[in-house]
């Protein structure tokens, strides 16, 4: 009897014990290392949440470095070194496919960056009294530049340009609106111009919102959007639409009517006397009115970094030096700062020269400016050039040639060969950083492509890129 | 030993010399054909009489007054009975065989044991000493063409990669179908435990050596007591136990040899200079800037020939640099024996291996202490406890899932590094250019970087440290009642080492990289649970338990990541570094909770009939949801115990007559994310400030997804049980799939997909096992087992009907599909139609049958109709190439033996399926990489009818590098020689030593492979066990052909 006693105390104890266990807390499992979406919408979580934008918008398969690559290496300045499929050989050859992966890759960090604008510009929406109403506005607008700025990168590559048609074609499918479940697969493309429309449209909102500067920091000044960014980042739009007036309207909000040209308004925006200086810490002169930071924890990641490609890195792009590339045009002397300073005639890995403007080796830590004084002042020389006037057109020019030590005299140039001579100067001024192509289809004319050893003409699929495979397959409306 | 040789032979003349026909005492010793062991407790009887006796604890039995004209039947539970005539003899030693399939055994369920004539449900029993002295890393690696219903596949011959197994086929699509893995009573967690490339299965943990039997529970009525995660079928280990009587010390060792077999043949370097230069001036004749000016000389060559010292020209077969002869070694020891209270188990092992992929090496060393006691007559104790050290070598082969296009990959390299440069420089230094092998007199650089360096200097592995205990206890509360408890604890510290060296490979562009991280995974079970077995009126037996079982695992991760070595000398990760990043974190916790009852009826072992239930959450799912109810019913019927049966004339040729049928449905909690219900943000750094990104769209609403399967089965035996034959039917329907719902990029969806519970499939087919023992004489016998299984897998629904899962290989090459009203997993790629013989182009043809084609460098020209008409690229144009899935598979063993010969011969095979030759894409491709011989019946001219198209240097296209061609599909189907042991039992001449066993033997393993496939083995799996890419091969080392010396001795 005493058995029994004992064995049932044994039996009692252990259940006991195992039901103890066996609460319902035991299956909770809450992620540890990430944070609930329950939980984003606190004042510091906010800010985070724009910086995420910055940081989203310059992912390495984005603007941190592969929009700069494919824009370069579609033209006639680089040649490959690599044949490496992964590193745009495809893009370099001109018969890219709607089946490439890196290609995907750009395009699904594009759409990401741009979702997460507008998840951010609803929460704030729904979370308006989280914060005060300043920053709720800084931050809307800040979202909004994001999100133009990333449409504009990919209208560029997947669309045909504006100036073809004045937008008619096919542009993208133009996501305003969180996504977060299974719905709204399907969206058909907007046209190219109701794209730029959108773009407009909130670079016009962003300009209203954003602060003029953030204090006195340098730093943030240059890697997050105020006024003057936005109005500078409008004449690239505007230029890539053809409205010339539109571009010199903004432009003169930031630009002074005469040399030395600078910005008289807010942050005092100006072309930085050496221009060296721009590519070299701290990277926040008054030339670099928008920029990706980076930093050893937040580096571009394995083959996206510029200065992998195009300098001692690996090389995988070195400079062409024959005739139908920049380096071997007169305006580009081998005098010429950005010559003798930003390119080296040959690399520990390549007996070619390449450019050093990305000079800084593993982990590749270099800021990425996105948005210059210099391209800003080009833009308006150029829509002067166009529409306005021509001697400040040259003045222009001028600002940004001799500021390199270029030597060339333009004043003889008429209309037509002073335009011509903004375009050059473009190549040699932004040589590397991501303009090229964007330069050649936004006037419509053909891709003289080394790697394709041929023209591709505006009526060339091969001009743009083809929807990636995994869009066509599941959306159904594109 | 001379005296004893004399003494037997004498004994033997003795023997024959002395008249029979009178009764006289027979003596002998019984022992196991397996390891030579003495058996205690065998039944020894005189045949139609009930004049018997039992073997004593030495195996050992005495019978008095026995004529010679009778027969003794010697019989044990496990073994197969055996009869032997007296005739003249007074000793009679016997050895017997262990019954494979046999009646008598007991079949592992769960949460106990079944007699196997009354199991109703469907399961695979495959005993461990089949699988102890394969040269194999983990066990799963043996279990191949072992059992009906289970197909197992071995990627590549990277040491101990975890294997694909597929239990009745695929159980999931995006959730894992690997069998839940049972180690006496723990589910363990399965897959890749390490961060690099030394993959490490945890399964190579267990030695399988310790293990007595594996049990396949595989339909889902058996499975269901392990409701929450059985969809995909349960493996349950049980480990060896003592057995009582007295001590027992074995020892096994194997050593053996392991070579690379099936390497592609590519050109020498005379070939390759010829070949690439021709498509060089192929490729410039279309573009001018194909090969820039720079990298060709004046004759348009860019590949000129290089000389060693001796001025021979230099040809170097990369295969060498990557592959070798590996040598393996394998040592068990063990003790076990008892008293009728305590029994002990007691082994350590050590296994050595070396793969034929230079640098590659797997090590485990594990000890074993089983102990059971009865402490008093109602309380009994259970304790196991294994300690295990694995340690997993490699170097980066590009065959672990995700590798595939590694720049570093070995398997890649040793295919295509450029043949005319040489590994090592004539001063014996690194023959090196930036990251690639140097290019010496070549203009163009290499792509590949020199595997030497990387053979040597980089380092990979991946160590666990692994404690495993199990303590139980079994009280008897009152007769036929008992209470079980079982605590187990699986403690596991994996530590992964990385080192890239700053010379070539993965280190070079950070001038050295270190990555190590420490994952340790602290994971219990408790099972409780009341059991009660009844016998009501003699024929009324019934079982029944009612019990719980909670399991929590928690998984943290740790590590660090630093670049850009400080000085040459550092090659570790504690040496001194220029950047330093955290790296590796991670923290999982997944907890189950489950409330069970299980019935069990029969009626005088003719009806049979079981129920059970099962009750069960899993933190892993939705709140709202992750409750699911699990149950199944069985019954059997053997009609062979019937009167009527057995008076009928069928009974003398038939018997063991068994009907079964079960239903049940199952959970699949194998989720692959632990917080897929929740929307997650991640924190991250925007340059130096911290920034939160949306990171995962969740499922506020998943659920379980279940598995619901019929099975019906009929066994019976032939000839007095010499011919056995199992047959089942069963159907698997899978509903309420939970699959990564792909969104459209545009949506910005993180990882463009949603996990959510749409889309159904199933699984039907068939399974025969046979069986026989065609020959059983008393110096040789033959037994053999085929077995055949048959799987149909059908995708019934998904989110739509018309657009499939896509799936790539290696986030790279997008190679699968899955669709509605096909099997899972097919390829998917842009059909081919050969090579035109007019131009030499690749023809491409369009879902509408349209045929394209292809010109590299052929600008606006690149694609073209057939009459020139230029066109658009076919890349979008996929269509299915094939299923990836084996339809048919099994295994034919035979076991012979004759006098002290044992012959093992064990055929796997498969078929039913295609795979994706993706390797062969690049062996064609005609950039810089070295190619297959194949490429040598390119097109030249006009009129060539060849399958190889005009070889232009560049081409990525038209061999399938770009996207995947139909012409790199191929059929699956193979038979192989899995296995083939000879060993010898030496006679018991041992005499004081104390050797009571001696058996030595030889084995080949992968002897020979009988295919069509062109890849390197027909067995592959680049993506792992990945559902929706499978049948992918994508250069991968191949595998191995091992031959093994092996002793087994016993004391």
């Amino acid at each position: 009897m005493k058995n029994i006693t004992n064995k049932i105390g044994i039996l009692t104890l252990a259940l006991s014990m195992s039901l103890t266990s066996c609460k319902d807390s035991f299956l909770e499992a809450i992620p540890e290392t990430s944070l609930s979406d329950a939980t984003v919408f606190t004042p510091d979580r906010i800010l985070s949440q724009v910086n995420g934008l910055y940081a989203s918008v310059k992912s390495g398969s984005l603007l941190g470095g592969r929009y700069q690559i494919y824009n370069d290496i579609r033209g006639e300045e680089f040649i490959n070194r690599t044949t490496n499929t992964v590193t745009g050989y495809t893009t370099y050859q001109g018969n890219q496919d709607a089946s490439d992966t890196y290609i995907a890759a750009f395009w699904t960090q594009g759409y990401l960056t741009i979702n997460r604008a507008n998840l951010l510009l609803e929460g704030l929406d729904a979370n308006a009294s989280v914060i005060s109403s300043d920053l709720l506005a800084n931050y809307k607008a800040e979202a909004k530049f994001v999100r133009a700025l990333t449409y504009f990168s990919l209208v560029q590559f997947f669309a045909k340009p504006y100036a073809l048609d004045n937008g008619v074609s096919a542009g993208l499918p133009l996501r305003l609106k969180g996504e977060k479940n299974n719905e709204n697969n399907d969206l058909a493309r907007s046209t190219v111009a109701q794209v730029y429309d959108q773009i407009i449209k909130d670079l016009n909102e962003a300009e209203a919102e954003l602060p003029n500067d953030y204090g006195s920091s340098t730093l943030l000044r240059t890697t997050r959007a105020h006024k003057n960014t936005a109005i500078a980042l409008k004449t690239r739009v505007l230029l890539a639409k053809k409205d010339y007036k539109g571009v010199i309207t903004e432009a003169n909000k930031i630009v002074s009517a005469s040399a030395p040209f600078k910005s008289s308004v807010r942050i005092q925006h100006e072309l930085s006397s050496d221009m060296v200086s721009v590519f070299r810490a701290p990277y926040t002169g008054l030339e670099n009115i928008f920029s990706s930071p980076m930093s050893i924890n937040d580096a571009p990641g394995t083959q996206n970094q510029v200065g992998y490609y195009f300098n001692s890195g690996n090389v995988e792009y070195f400079i062409n030096t024959g005739t139908t590339g920049i380096y071997s045009n007169p305006q580009f002397a081998a005098t010429d700062v950005r010559k003798s300073q930003l390119t080296v005639p040959t690399t520990g890995i390549s007996a070619n020269p390449s450019s050093t403007k990305f000079s800084g080796v593993s982990p590749y830590i270099d800021f990425i400016p996105q948005i210059r004084y210099a391209e800003v002042l080009l833009n308006l020389a150029e829509a002067e050039a166009e529409v306005g006037s021509t001697t400040r057109s040259l003045a222009l020019l001028d600002a940004v040639h001799k500021r390199s030590k270029g030597a060339v005299d333009f004043a003889t140039l008429d209309k037509a060969g002073l335009i011509k001579a903004i375009l050059t100067e473009r190549r040699i001024e932004f040589f590397g950083e991501g303009f090229r192509a964007n330069d050649i289809l936004r006037r419509g004319e053909p891709i003289n492509s080394f790697g394709a050893g041929a023209l591709i003409q505006p009526s060339d699929p091969r001009y743009i890129f083809a929807i990636p495979v995994i869009e066509t397959v599941t959306n159904k409306l594109i | 030993m001379k005296k004893n040789v004399l003494l037997l032979l004498a004994m033997l003349f003795f023997g024959l010399g002395v008249s029979h026909a009178q009764s006289r005492a027979v003596t002998g010793t019984v022992t196991s054909v397996d390891d030579g062991s003495t058996l205690p407790g065998v039944s020894v009887m005189v045949k139609g009489t009930t004049k018997g006796t039992q073997t004593d604890t030495d195996g050992k039995f005495r019978l008095e007054g026995v004529s010679g004209t009778e027969t003794l039947v010697f019989s044990f539970v496990g073994f197969n009975s055996k009869e032997e005539t007296v005739g003249n003899r007074s000793i009679i030693n016997v050895a017997l065989g262990a019954s494979e399939g046999a009646l008598e055994e007991l079949v592992v369920v769960g949460y106990g044991t079944q007699k196997r004539q009354e199991f109703t449900g469907a399961a695979s029993t495959i005993k461990g000493s089949s699988i102890a002295e394969r040269p194999v890393q983990s066990f799963v690696q043996g279990l191949t063409g072992q059992a009906s219903g289970v197909n197992i596949i071995q990627p590549n011959g990277l040491l101990n990669n975890p294997p694909v197994i597929r239990v009745r086929g695929l159980s999931s699509l995006s959730l894992s179908s690997f069998p839940l893995i049972v180690v006496d009573g723990i589910p363990i967690s399965t897959g890749d435990v390490s961060s690099n490339a030394a993959t490490n299965n945890p399964l190579g943990d267990i030695n399988p050596a310790d293990i007595e039997s594996i049990d396949v529970l595989k339909d889902a009525a058996s499975a269901a007591i392990y409701g929450s995660r059985a969809a995909a079928g349960v493996l349950l280990i049980t480990t060896k136990k003592g057995k009582s009587g007295k001590a027992r010390f074995n020892l096994d060792s194997w050593a053996g040899v392991s070579n690379p077999v099936r390497l592609p043949e590519v050109l020498n370097a005379q070939q390759y200079m010829d070949h690439k230069n021709m498509a060089i001036g192929n490729a410039l004749a279309l573009n001018p800037n194909a090969v820039p000016a720079s990298q060709r000389n004046e004759k348009n060559q860019s590949f000129l020939p290089n000389y060693d010292a001796n001025g021979k020209l230099i040809d170097t077969d990369w295969q060498d640099v990557v592959y070798r002869t590996g040598f393996s070694q394998n040592y068990n020891v063990s003790l076990q024996g008892g008293t009728d209270k305590t029994n002990y188990f007691f082994s350590g092992g050590y296994t050595n291996q070396d793969g034929f992929l230079k640098a590659n090496n797997f090590q485990r060393k594990s000890g074993r202490l089983n102990l059971s006691h009865e402490a008093t007559n109602w309380l009994k104790l259970n304790m196991n406890i294994n300690y295990i050290n694995s340690l997993n070598n490699a170097p980066n082969s590009g065959s672990y899932v995700g590798g595939a296009f590694a720049t570093s990959g070995l398997g890649r390299i040793a295919v295509a590094q450029v043949p005319n440069l040489p590994a090592y420089k004539a001063d014996g230094s690194y023959n090196l250019e930036n990251n690639t092998v140097g290019r010496m007199n070549n203009l163009l650089p290499a792509q590949f970087p020199n595997a030497a360096p990387l053979i040597d200097l980089d380092k990979n592995t991946s160590e666990t440290a692994r404690f495993f205990t199990n303590l139980g206890a079994d009280i008897r509360l009152y007769k036929g009642l008992s209470f079980k408890t079982s605590y187990s604890w699986d403690n596991r510290n994996t530590e992964n080492v990385q080192f890239w060296n700053p010379y070539n490979g993965d280190g070079w562009s950070f001038t050295g990289y270190a990555y190590n991280n420490n994952i340790k995974s602290n994971n219990w079970n408790w099972i409780n649970t009341l059991n009660y077995n009844k016998t009501f009126a003699e024929k009324h037996n019934l079982s029944l338990v009612v019990g719980s079982d909670a399991q929590k695992t928690r998984t943290t991760g740790w590590g660090i990541n630093r670049q850009t070595v400080a000085d040459l000398f550092f090659n570790n990760l504690q040496g001194n570094f220029s950047t330093n990043l955290s790296a590796g974190n991670s923290i999982n916790q997944i907890s189950f909770l489950g409330y069970l009852a299980s019935l069990s009826y029969n009626f005088g072992g003719k009806y049979f009939v079981s129920a059970n239930f099962r009750r069960d959450g899993n933190s892993q799912l939705s709140p709202a949801n992750r409750w699911g109810n699990f149950g199944g019913i069985s019954g059997g019927w053997t009609i062979s115990e019937e009167e009527f049966f057995k008076n009928s004339d069928l009974a003398n040729t038939l018997s063991n007559l068994r009907l079964k049928a079960s239903w049940g449905k199952v959970g699949n909690g194998n989720m692959t994310n632990a917080y897929g219900s929740y929307s997650l943000f991640n924190s991250g750094i925007f340059g130096t400030v911290p920034s939160l990104v949306f990171s995962q769209a969740g499922n506020p609403d998943l659920k379980w997804e279940t598995s619901a399967q019929t099975n019906i089965g009929l066994d019976f035996s032939l000839f007095k049980s010499r011919l056995n034959v199992e047959a089942s039917f069963y159907n698997k329907d899978i509903n309420n799939l939970v699959l990564d719902v792909p969104q459209s990029p545009s949506k910005g969806i993180p990882g463009n997909v949603i996990l959510a519970n749409v889309g159904s499939m199933y699984n039907r087919g068939f399974e025969l096992s046979v069986s026989a023992t065609p020959v059983i004489r008393n110096d040789f016998s033959w037994n053999t087992t085929l077995n055949f299984s048959t799987n149909k897998n059908m995708v019934t629904s998904l989110v739509t009907d018309d657009k499939g899962l896509t799936a790539n290989t290696s986030g790279l090459e997008i190679s699968s599909i899955t669709m509605v009203g096909h099997s899972a997993a097919q390829i998917y790629g842009v059909k081919t139609a050969g090579v035109n013989p007019e131009n030499g182009r690749r023809i491409f043809v369009r879902k509408d049958g349209t045929q394209v084609q292809y010109l590299h460098h052929g600008g606006v020209n690149l694609w073209t109709l057939m009459d020139g008409t230029r066109t658009t690229s076919p890349s979008t144009q996929l269509q299915l190439l094939g299923g990836t899935i084996p339809t048919w598979y099994g295994g034919f063993n035979n076991n012979f033996a004759y006098k002290n010969l044992d012959l093992a011969l064990n055929f796997t095979y498969s078929g039913g399926n295609y795979i994706y030759n993706g390797s062969r894409a690049g062996l064609r491709d005609q950039r810089v990489w070295n190619n297959s011989v194949d490429v040598l019946n390119s097109w030249k001219k006009p009129g060539d009818i060849t399958d190889v198209p005009r070889a232009v240097y560049g081409d990525n296209v038209s061999n399938g590098s770009a996207f995947l061609i139909s012409d790199n599909v191929e059929k699956g189907d193979f038979l192989r020689l899995q296995n083939v042991t000879l060993g010898y039992r030496l006679p018991a001449i041992f005499g004081n030593s104390g050797i009571s066993s001696l058996r030595i033997y030889g084995q080949v393993n992968n002897a020979f492979i009988l295919t069509k496939y062109s890849g390197v083995d027909p067995e592959i799996s680049t993506n792992g066990n990945n559902n929706l890419s499978s049948g992918v091969e994508r250069n991968v080392i191949p595998q191995g052909r091992q031959f093994t010396l092996g002793l087994n001795i016993g004391f």
